[in-house]
């Protein structure tokens, strides 16, 4: 609910303090779970499949058993229960068969992490290799070998998935608007093309770390780096049926997670190893390598297009068919693919519209949420393709897009009307687009060009995204004042390195009318102690948590009026308050301090009222509904933040070397709470999506091993990737269900960087890419329209670096 | 977390040549530890014994002599190459090749030995090594040798350095005091990489060109006797025959001897002018 | 071995096997965590410390080489319960999200700008090359070094509309 506050009176919102939690963490005194040790603990390690896809023959754990110091070994056929978060499709060991390179057939506790090692190595497994399909094209085909004959068995939530047993697909989801083949037969132009991305990792620099200890009475002990402590605990009582009251989670400070974090990974296997070693604590960190391919990653993405275009340029008809790659288990690829679904025309007015998207299995490290949630996958193709669109028709692609964009009044895909407030995606292209100077190449880049021969480019994207979230998301806030009036907040949403902490602290020191050295809002979590979020997902904290929060600070200051009317001897509506005290508002000296009532206060005489003040707040996703099945009709959106990037890109036409002269992003953030934290999730988002666009991917071999699991040869951006000069603007139309009108853009920085890349290099030089990375070997086959190298499954051997030095 | 071995860190040469006698493939030298650890790490290299150099006496530090010319002893690092000032100026080319090696922390502790010792066919420090004329002087208790590094890869990771043996110095000679040339590297991402390809070119004082190529076969490859004034196409032509470079997941061949191409014409123009 | 090295000025002597990299030691034996594990193989930067006043990755070092060394990590870079200049431009820039490459990225910076007092943002960039860090895209870090160093400080534009 948005606070009609005057911009002219807000203290603290539009402000950017340091962050609450900087202190600790520039003085190395912030506790990771990494950093965690207790007595008695125990180390894990875990024994995984050197293939992609194989039953498994026999296991013997003798030897391992026989090493001192070795507390607990488990294998699959020791653990019967299921896990997933939408289809139930994974076992916590691989029990008959493995299903990845780098699945877990067997894991060890013992007293050091170098004997639990020694100990994973005495493991004897026996494969009977099978041939792995890696391709999800392939996996479609009929006949196709089955990653899970028994899908059509497994539980799944109905009202929103639909898996097709006897086939690799997890999932389909269907969006239907209009008659497509209507539109396109009204179609002047009708361009059809495919798109692809391969998987990527998120690298967070802490890697997937747990301490567990499963007690008595069946009561577990959790302490995860983990991003949503609720879902966590929810996940592992229901997959071991325990009452909620049984498992206790706690979240330290986190290394980051951009959504690899987001769901459960680790704890249940530490919590079994626990129970396994008699209930002594438990440590599993996961190695850089296995958080490559133990770990899930990002699910890769093949996605056809084809758009029909009236003479006058307006999109007519669009029909679209994504291809998610899941990897071996459903986990949240399933969610991705109905999330991008109603998404994939991205912020364009498309009246007949028909999309499928497929979640398709196949025998490779499995797709989990990752920041954008399929955003920054299908945005590639999306973006690529309104390009495609533009140059065929003859339309320079700004003008297109200006042409097509969603305004108040049109549908989406979904039958959703935009409205005045939804945000203004216009405002955001065309700042990128004035700010990279689109259209033309100023004297100096001219210049540039004809000094040093190269080629200069210039490209821009949009991109939209609605959090991807149940419709019933809900969240709590408390907030607790302590004796001296200041007060302590505690939320459930978790703090991994946006800023949440702060902002909130901002919005209630607004809303309180208090200095914001008056607010902490904690940084642990704990699930005994914070109320209730879903998720710290999607985008959504800023909105849900703000919104409840502001209700929190609502309920306390009730509460404060009613006992200060009691001790002012006055009536609520006649008292105000300002940051100190609360008093009557026609006699100003009148008054009682804060610190006077926040315990209860107490009169003169002896007497006390009241108690201790504590504010509740909660917030519900309102009015949302559940997308019809068939036809994907609905309203599935809390809210949609918009944004565009423009990109300057300088190409050598001899190598294809590029380089960024400068990126303008734009983003309507409803309302900028605190202008630096946006800024760090602007340039941070957009860095990453870098990574996306120039360096990442997996890359297998025929027999389905990764061949790039560690930094060797799965590169992210450093200092020295930067463009030239970075521009980040701020759009604020006010979200009007928004806490001060802001709306989140933790994940939006990242999408659509590939594609405004891939338009920039395309007018430079003519390449047209439709794969990602861009690096300096694809722009250079493109440009020769040589064919594009085959990254995701190679079939070139091995690295050249990688050989074993010989006589050693 | 690293397989069980012991340390040793002898004083002198004595007793280094002796623990190696004695010890053979079982111990593996440390210098920087920039490679070592990584393969100790990733359970590629397992020792017994782990004998490090750095301490022994008459291993450290970067000379110049007229006579010898430039001496790079066994514990010099990479950022060591970078900071001595007659390096700069003489070896240019040593510099060129030194800057791009992996990141700071790294060239705090590499050693220009170590890296080629490694024979990594991507190492930085080999074309500088082989343009320049570089030789190794290794020592063992059985005696000493030089080796041009024209003669030192045999393979990938393969060196004619035997188990008993230790590259004590690098000995660059006096007549390649000098030289010009650079060194271009192909890399995924502009932050620290290997190299995908990388490309040496030097022209001494006499007028010789000569050219070293890294990632484009087993071992670094030299191509010398080249002459300073040679069209670019015949120093491209030489370059080609000589380098047998494969597709691999960083790059296929085709887009390699593109650019080992491109580099070797870039080079020959900056050398030039 | 009996290992007994200066850290942040003060002496430590541990035994421990010969095995141990240095950030195992600084982490299990010394109990300093501030350092931390990125990659364990030199790539990340998340382990820096000054070893004899330089950036090492710790590592790739062993705990035996350090023996009669003096050694600086994050735990030592604040004094008498104040944070140093750079630490606190670093809060004021926002150069900090999640925090786990922080304390390696202070270390590199500070070593920095011990031997470049007045670095660029081309040698800045040079500097924190081996530092990963994966959620602030690098500027406001860049930013904090050039306030640290008393140079203006904001090398790219933000802008509302």
């Amino acid at each position: 609910m948005f606070e009609t506050a005057n911009p002219e009176t807000l203290r603290q919102i539009g402000r950017s303090p340091a962050r609450h939690d900087a202190e600790d963490k520039i003085t190395g005194a912030a506790v990771y779970v990494s950093d965690m040790a207790f007595p008695g603990m125990l180390h894990a390690q875990v024994k995984k499949s050197p293939h992609a896809r194989a039953k498994i023959q026999r296991i013997d754990v003798s030897r391992a058993a026989r090493l001192p110091g070795v507390r607990a070994i488990l294998i699959g056929a020791d653990l019967d229960y299921r896990l997933g978060l939408y289809v139930v499709d994974k076992d916590i060991l691989a029990k008959s068969e493995v299903r990845h390179f780098g699945e877990a057939v067997a894991a060890v506790a013992a007293d050091t992490l170098i004997l639990a090692r020694q100990a994973v190595d005495l493991i004897e497994v026996e494969y009977e290799v099978l041939p792995p399909i890696l391709n999800h094209m392939d996996a479609l085909a009929p006949g196709a070998p089955l990653v899970h004959p028994d899908l059509g068995k497994y539980d799944y939530v109905q009202a929103v998935f639909s898996p097709q047993p006897g086939t690799n697909i997890a999932n389909l989801t269907r969006c239907r608007k209009g008659d497509v083949e209507k539109g396109f037969a009204e179609a002047t132009w009708i361009v059809e093309r495919e798109y692809t991305n391969p998987s990527v990792q998120h690298v967070p620099m802490e890697t997937h770390v747990v301490i567990a200890q499963w007690k008595t009475g069946d009561r577990v002990e959790i302490w995860t780096s983990a991003q949503s402590p609720f879902t966590v605990r929810d996940l592992f009582c229901h997959a071991f049926k325990l009452p909620p009251s049984n498992v206790h989670v706690s979240i330290p400070n986190v290394g980051g997670g951009f959504g690899g974090k987001a769901g459960i990974h680790l704890e249940p296997l530490v919590a079994c190893l626990s129970r396994k070693a008699g209930g002594r604590p438990v440590k599993l960190q996961a190695t850089r390598e296995e958080e490559f391919s133990l770990l899930p990653c990002r699910s890769a993405l093949t996605y056809r297009i084809k758009t029909g275009v009236l003479a006058d340029g307006r999109i007519i008809a669009q029909k679209m068919e994504m291809f998610w790659d899941a990897g071996a288990y459903a986990d949240y690829a399933v969610n991705v693919t109905r999330a991008s679904g109603y998404s994939a025309g991205g912020p364009y007015e498309i009246p007949n519209a028909w999309v499928d998207a497929y979640t398709v299995y196949t025998n490779k490290p499995y797709g989990t949420a990752y920041r954008g949630f399929g955003h920054v996958e299908f945005f590639w193709g999306l973006e690529r393709h309104m390009e495609l669109v533009a140059q065929t028709i003859g339309m320079d692609p700004l003008e297109f897009r200006r042409k097509n964009l969603l305004r108040p009044g049109s549908l989406t895909l979904t039958g959703e009307k935009i409205t005045e407030h939804t945000g203004d995606v216009r405002k955001c292209l065309d700042a990128v687009a004035a700010s990279i100077r689109y259209g033309e190449l100023t004297p100096e880049e001219k210049a540039r060009e004809a000094r040093a021969g190269l080629k200069i480019g210039k490209g821009v994207a949009t991109l939209h995204k609605a959090p991807a979230m149940p419709s019933n998301t809900a969240t709590s806030v408390v907030v607790k004042m302590n004796s001296d009036g200041s007060v302590l907040v505690n939320v459930g949403l978790t703090e991994i390195g946006q800023g949440s902490t702060t902002a909130l602290a901002q919005i209630a020191a607004e809303r309180l009318r208090f200095p914001l050295n008056k607010v902490r809002v904690t940084i642990e979590k704990d699930t005994d102690r914070d109320p209730y979020d879903w998720q710290t997902v999607a985008s959504k904290g800023l909105i849900l948590t703000g919104n409840a929060l502001l209700l929190a600070c609502q309920d306390l200051l009730a509460k404060a009026y009613e006992l200060a009317g009691q001790a002012l001897r006055a009536q609520a509506c006649d008292l105000d308050h300002d940051g100190e005290k609360i008093f009557v508002r026609h006699n100003p000296d009148h008054s009682v301090k804060f610190s006077q009532v926040a315990l209860g206060y107490m009169f003169p005489d002896g007497n006390g009222i009241g108690g201790p003040l504590i504010g509740v707040g909660r917030y519900i996703a309102q009015g949302l509904t559940n997308l019809n099945k068939e036809t994907g009709q609905g309203l599935p959106a809390l809210d949609w933040t918009y944004g565009a990037h423009g990109i300057v890109v300088e190409v050598n036409p001899t190598t294809g070397e590029h380089h960024i002269l400068k990126i303008a992003s734009a983003y309507d953030v409803g309302k900028a709470v605190n202008p630096e934290l946006i800024r760090g999730q602007c340039i941070g988002g957009m860095v990453q999506g870098l990574g996306t666009a120039l360096c990442e991917g997996y890359i297998y071999d025929e027999q389905g091993r990764l061949l790039n699991p560690s930094f060797t040869d799965n590169k992210i951006p450093t200092t020295k990737d930067l463009p030239d000069e970075i521009e980040c603007i701020i759009v604020e139309r006010a979200q009007v269900d928004g806490p001060y009108g802001a709306r989140g853009v933790g994940e939006h920085p990242m999408i659509s960087v590939a594609p405004a890349l891939g338009n920039a290099i395309r007018a430079a030089t003519g390449a047209e890419l439709t794969h990602m990375p861009i690096r300096s070997e694809d722009v250079w086959r493109a440009m020769n329209r040589k064919e594009p190298v085959e990254t995701w499954i190679t079939k070139t051997p091995v690295g050249s670096c990688k050989t074993l030095p010989v006589g050693k | 977390m690293l397989h069980q071995f012991n340390y040793l860190a002898p004083r002198t040469r004595a007793e280094l040549h002796g623990v190696l006698a004695a010890e053979g493939p079982a111990a593996s030298l440390l210098a920087g530890g920039t490679d070592l650890l990584v393969n100790i790490r990733a359970g590629l290299i397992k020792p017994r014994l782990v004998v490090d150099a750095k301490q022994v006496d008459g291993f450290s530090g970067i000379s110049w002599s007229e006579r010898e010319g430039l001496v790079i002893r066994a514990a010099a690092t990479i950022n060591q190459v970078l900071r001595d000032a007659r390096t700069a100026i003489d070896f240019p080319l040593l510099v060129a090749c030194a800057r791009d090696l992996a990141s700071h922390q790294v060239r705090n502790r590499a050693t220009v030995i170590g890296n080629v010792v490694n024979a990594s066919p991507c190492s930085d420090m080999a074309p500088a090594l082989l343009c320049l004329k570089a030789r190794a002087a290794i020592s063992s208790k059985r005696g000493e040798r030089e080796v041009p590094f024209s003669a030192f890869f045999k393979g990938v990771k393969e060196t004619v350095v035997a188990p008993d043996e230790v590259v004590e110095r690098i000995v660059v000679p006096a007549a390649s005091k000098g030289a010009r040339g650079g060194y271009h590297k192909l890399k995924r991402i502009n932050g620290h990489d290997l190299g995908v390809v990388g490309v040496a070119l030097c022209v001494d004082r006499e007028g010789e060109m000569r050219v070293a190529v890294g990632s484009c076969a087993p071992t670094p490859i030299l191509v010398e006797g080249l002459d300073a004034a040679a069209p670019a196409d015949a120093v491209v032509a030489a370059v080609m025959r000589a380098i047998s470079p494969i597709s691999d997941v960083r790059a296929t061949k085709e887009y390699r001897a593109h650019m080992v191409e491109q580099f070797v014409r870039r080079l020959v123009d900056e050398v030039r002018s | 071995m009996k290992i007994s090295v200066t850290i942040n000025g003060a002496l430590y002597e541990r035994e421990a096997p010969e095995n141990v990299t240095l950030l195992r030691f600084l982490r299990e034996y010394v109990g300093l965590t501030g350092t931390k594990e990125g990659c364990g193989g030199g790539e990340c930067g998340a382990c820096t410390v000054l070893l004899d006043g330089r950036a090492v990755n710790a590592c790739l070092i062993l705990a035996a080489e350090v023996d009669g060394a003096s050694l600086r990590t994050i735990e030592g870079e604040a004094q008498d319960g104040e944070p140093s200049d750079l630490q606190k431009a670093f809060a004021r820039r926002h150069a900090v999200q999640c925090g786990y490459c922080t304390p390696g990225m202070v270390m590199s910076a500070r070593a920095l700008i011990e031997r470049n007092p007045k670095p660029s943002v081309d040698e800045i960039k040079e500097g924190l090359e081996g530092n990963f860090c994966r959620c602030t895209g690098y500027v406001q870090i860049i930013e904090a070094v050039l306030e640290a160093t008393g140079q203006p400080a904001t090398i790219q534009e933000g802008s509302h509309v």
